[in-house]
């Protein structure tokens, strides 16, 4: 057959690739890159109302306006990535972005691995259920039934651990998003959904065929966003925990947690050990 | 990077259910795909040049449809018009109704290799409709389409990653979460290739050995 | 049945995201092809150090699922010292990576059936290895499977629906979030299979006027 040869091939091959891969700068400090270029990358999921959803064809939510205005007092714009949640640690560990304002549950063990900063909103983990469904008036009662959560998410770690003290343990399944979970929820494919209270909450106000089940079963948590735990990146978690004191000085911040969740929440202005 | 593929044998269980899940939807909806494929490729054929445009038309639109969107027509617009599928069966059903036109167009391309002239002299030795069918086209087409149906079926194979969107608990879906849940990203996604590999390169063996044993009886 | 406030909403997010499928299908079917070539090559190569690599490449990327691919390259690459990439750079390299494996497949076939005198020939005429790729076999093989090549396009724009796992806001990502934000979600599913529908199927025709046109030259020249 033909006789070429593999190593002016190669050369071809390697060139593309280069072509294809470029090259990027590595970080110095994120806070100072991002006032120098004007921008922070941040990852979030725009699956997750009230903090970031879609409403009428425009991005919107808690998330996107506190950001903005974070961005704002410290000197950079946001542009957003929006990934399927169990996509957003990998991509902050692999480096791809610099900070995820998901918002994501504190836990001591994400704690060990990433740093947070202070918490912005309450994250105890409920259930919510169809309104009409009777069978369910108390946490306790989805032992046997279906119940939905969404995968790689502390709030599925939580009704775990709830679900192995109930006397018969309902069947857990997985969704990629707290939307799908509740689309299979009206399909009547799952009979409850667990996730954190604002989430729940808003959506119940929103779509009356769904009732929050009362009270939360969780232990009591909060909601935070996170950057990777590096030298990098300790400069701008701190800048942002200190805007967000402001926030919480001068109001602004439980302005808009009464705009997004109907009333302010309380939650720790300082360091804070999470129950979970 | 740490790497640490012990995280692996410690969800053994898990994992080992996760991938019987896939072979399951895989197979079950490979096999439920060439069933209807093959009744769709045969009542083409016997339908009129008209009769036969609005099944046509439809396995184009299929056809010009990625396999993540008839996923989500099926199982989550599927309830708004009355289809409840559970996820294990409606990925079986999502693979076997995207497959069915494949497998059609394959069968279509077998029919029209097996000769004319054969046909002709079947019907002149008085052969039915059905016993020409069955005794005479299908042994000689599944043959001649054998390479074409082991590709389908790897093509397929790596389609079920895609079942992981629609909540069935196969490999992506389950290493994805072991990978979020113990922060082993690298372990999981280097495990998720392999299991691919493994599944594709045996699949293309069985279909080598098939078309080996019985490539003879074409001469 | 049909919303149309909630579609006419809709439609300029997926026109944007209409750009984003495109460009990253297209740019992963053109460097897909790049990336072909040199594989073709050493697949077809005398040196089975080079028909291994050839073919090794084609295992890979033809074994693993997109999916997992894409997650790779945008999660697990970095993490070994590589560069990070964005979203759309991520997005095109795996579509490229994995397209090639199957173009470098089908212009195999169109290599094959080139008639081997006329490398011969270009040998003879002291025409470097290289060129005679480049410029007498590669445009042949390029004629030879060209509906081939279109369908393979149409089948990278049906696989481009995943690229939202690394973050791009594509056709298939838009309407999962319209759907998402006022749960009509068989509508969104629907206007998305019609819009990949408005894209494929015009190429798919294309395809298949080219096929018969080549099928009839060659009938001709056979005569």
């Amino acid at each position: 057959m033909n006789n070429y040869k593999p190593s002016s091939m190669l050369k071809i091959f390697a060139t593309v690739l280069a072509f294809a891969i470029g090259s990027q700068a590595a970080h110095a400090d994120v806070l100072s890159d991002a006032k120098a270029s004007g921008e922070l990358k941040i990852a979030t999921e725009f699956h997750f109302a009230p903090f970031a959803y879609l409403v009428d064809g425009q991005y919107a939510g808690l998330n996107l306006e506190l950001m903005d205005e974070v961005g704002k007092r410290l000197g950079f714009e946001v542009s957003w990535i929006d990934l399927p949640w169990a996509s957003v640690l990998p991509g902050l560990e692999a480096g791809n972005y610099d900070f995820v304002a998901g918002p994501a549950m504190v836990t001591r063990e994400r704690q060990s691995r990433y740093a947070f900063t202070l918490p912005i909103a309450d994250a105890t983990v409920g259930l919510i259920k169809r309104e009409n469904d009777d069978s369910i008036e108390k946490p306790e009662d989805v032992a046997g039934k279906r119940v939905g959560v969404q995968r790689g998410s502390a709030q599925a770690d939580e009704f775990r651990a709830f679900n192995q003290t109930l006397p018969e343990p309902a069947t857990i399944t997985e969704y990629v998003d707290f939307t799908q979970s509740m689309a299979d929820l009206a399909a009547r494919r799952v009979d409850a959904v667990a996730n954190s209270l604002p989430n729940i909450a808003y959506t119940a106000t929103q779509r009356p065929m769904f009732a929050v089940v009362e009270p939360t079963f969780g232990k009591p948590a909060y909601f935070a966003y996170m950057a990777r735990n590096d030298a990098e990146s300790a400069s701008l978690v701190e800048a942002i925990n200190q805007t967000l004191g402001q926030m919480h000085e001068d109001g602004s911040l439980a302005a808009l947690q009464t705009k997004w969740f109907g009333a302010p929440m309380d939650v720790p202005t300082g360091d804070f050990v999470p129950e979970l | 990077m740490n790497f640490d593929p012990s995280i692996l044998t410690t969800h053994a269980g898990e994992i080992g259910d996760a991938f019987l899940v896939t072979v399951k939807t895989w197979l079950l909806g490979s096999a439920l795909g060439l069933i209807v494929g093959l009744a769709l490729a045969l009542l083409i054929r016997s339908l009129g040049r008209w009769a036969r445009l609005p099944l046509l038309a439809l396995s184009e639109l299929i056809r010009g449809t990625p396999f993540l969107v008839i996923c989500f027509i099926l199982y989550y617009g599927g309830p708004s018009i009355g289809i409840d599928l559970n996820a294990i069966f409606a990925g079986i059903v999502c693979i076997g109704f995207y497959s069915s036109v494949y497998f059609a167009e394959i069968f279509r391309s077998g029919f029209n290799a097996v000769p004319r002239g054969q046909l002709e002299a079947a019907e002149c030795l008085g052969l039915g409709r059905w016993q020409l069918l069955v005794r005479i086209e299908l042994p000689q087409m599944l043959v001649i389409i054998l390479p074409a149906l082991t590709n389908l079926l790897t093509v397929l194979c790596k389609e079920t990653a895609i079942l992981s969107i629609i909540t069935v608990p196969e490999l992506t879906a389950v290493l994805g979460g072991i990978g979020t849940r113990t922060f082993s990203f690298a372990e999981t996604l280097v495990a998720l290739c392999l299991a691919y590999l493994l599944l594709v390169e045996l699949t293309a063996r069985v279909g080598n050995w098939l078309e080996r044993r019985v490539g003879g009886y074409l001469n | 049945m049909f919303d149309w406030t909630s579609f006419v909403h809709s439609l300029p997010l997926l026109g944007q995201a209409l750009l984003v499928t495109l460009k990253a299908s297209l740019a992963g079917n053109l460097f897909g092809f790049l990336i072909a070539i040199p594989v073709t090559a050493l697949r077809l190569s005398s040196r089975p150090l080079a028909r291994t690599l050839g073919a090794s490449y084609i295992f890979v990327f033809r074994g693993v699922p997109l999916l997992v691919q894409l997650l790779v390259i945008y999660y697990l690459l970095p993490t070994t010292g590589l560069p990070n990439l964005s979203p759309m750079t991520a997005a095109v390299l795996a579509l490229s990576l994995c397209s090639g494996a199957y173009i470098a497949e089908i212009l195999r076939g169109g290599f094959l059936a080139i008639p081997p005198g006329q490398i011969e020939a270009a040998r003879l005429l002291g025409i470097g290895a290289a060129t005679t790729l480049v410029r007498i076999e590669l445009p042949q093989a390029v004629r030879l499977t060209l509906p081939s090549l279109v369908n393979e396009l149409v089948l990278l724009i049906k696989a481009s629906a995943l690229i939202s796992v690394v973050g791009l806001a594509d056709l298939s990502r838009v309407a999962q979030n319209l759907a998402a934000s006022d749960y009509l979600f068989f509508q969104h599913y629907l206007v998305l299979a019609l819009a990949y529908c408005l894209i494929n199927l015009p190429l798919t025709f294309s395809g298949r006027l080219l096929e018969r046109h080549l099928a009839r030259s060659q009938y001709r020249a056979a005569e």
